[in-house]
């Protein structure tokens, strides 16, 4: 897995916290994105499923569609809170052997946090792939990196002013 | 974070030593990296206050580091600071800048230094110190100035 995405931030929180708002409030932070959709029938919610029961154990990430349908997106690697977050990205169009990974880092800058997200494994799926989009290799890249700086800008947002 | 109108693409020739060296002496923090099949850095940006530079390779036969070239400069990055020049300047020489000018006031109520990093990129750093009119500069300077600020 060479091909890699990072893109950082920084938030006015503990680390801890927002690992916590990550994970758990998912669903309310993400903004899903037409051209990087898990399934056909997307965008649905996104959550953590089976967190909190068994610390990280089983854990996976899940779109649950409108239609009622589950889609996984992939199952938790690495789960530890207000540090490090490793799951794993395919979509609902890749084949076998076809596999992406997301770390997500959480270190503590003064008083803030630090959140990198590094996304690699995009070279496991062909420039000619669908999810690709006919985009020469770079272009892919970047407008993925882009959309990754959007989320993580959202889920800033949201621990600027939470939902009422 | 939102856009400035203007942003620096710099070219180096191994823009993954550079993105450790200008954490390292001006405190730059990388906030987005693009990695190709082979590892190698297709996009790279660092943020700074509110502003970012990109950092890149020598991507077409137009593209030239200075260390390319002899060492010449078709253009010079500026950084602004809050605070301390001097400590400013201490950091970028501990981490290996090769220092041009040592911090000094300018007439324009600015204390700056001029430095060259590892590809040998002209960098200039400074920060206001003092409240300078128009008048006052063009007494000090003896040039005649439009568009103070």
């Amino acid at each position: 897995m060479s091909s890699k995405v990072l893109v950082a931030l920084r938030i006015k929180a503990a680390p801890l916290r927002v690992f916590e708002v990550f994970t758990a409030d998912i669903g309310a932070w993400w903004r899903p994105n037409d051209l990087f959709s898990f399934t056909p029938r997307s965008p649905g919610v996104l959550a953590f499923e089976g967190a909190g029961e068994a610390r990280g154990e089983g854990v996976r990430l899940v779109e649950r569609l409108p239609s009622g349908k589950v889609f996984e997106i992939g199952p938790v690697r690495v789960w530890t809170p207000g540090e490090r977050l490793v799951f794993g990205w395919r979509q609902a169009t890749f084949a076998p052997g076809m596999d992406t990974e997301v770390e997500v880092r959480f270190e503590a800058v003064g008083d803030e946090t630090r959140v990198t997200v590094e996304h690699r494994g995009w070279d496991t799926v062909p420039i000619e792939h669908v999810a690709r989009h006919h985009f020469p290799d770079g272009v892919f890249l970047h407008r993925h990196g882009a959309w990754w700086r959007d989320l993580l800008e959202s889920l800033r947002q949201s621990m600027i002013s939470p939902s009422p | 974070m939102a856009r400035a109108s203007l942003t620096s693409a710099l070219c180096y020739r191994d823009p993954k030593a550079a993105l450790k060296w200008l954490e390292a002496a001006f405190d730059f923090e990388l906030v987005m990296l693009i990695e190709d099949a082979d590892g190698n850095l297709a996009h790279s940006e660092m943020k700074f206050g509110d502003s970012l530079v990109m950092i890149g390779t020598e991507w077409t036969d137009q593209h030239r580091s200075p260390a390319s070239i002899d060492g010449l400069n078709t253009q010079t990055v500026h950084i602004k600071v809050e605070g301390d020049v001097d400590a400013h300047c201490q950091r970028a020489r501990a981490a290996g800048a090769e220092i041009l000018m040592e911090p000094a006031d300018q007439f324009y109520g600015d204390r700056t230094y001029r430095c060259r990093d590892l590809e040998g990129h002209f960098w200039t750093v400074g920060a206001a110190v003092k409240a300078v009119s128009r008048e006052e500069a063009e007494a000090a300077s003896g040039l005649k100035i439009q568009g103070w600020m």
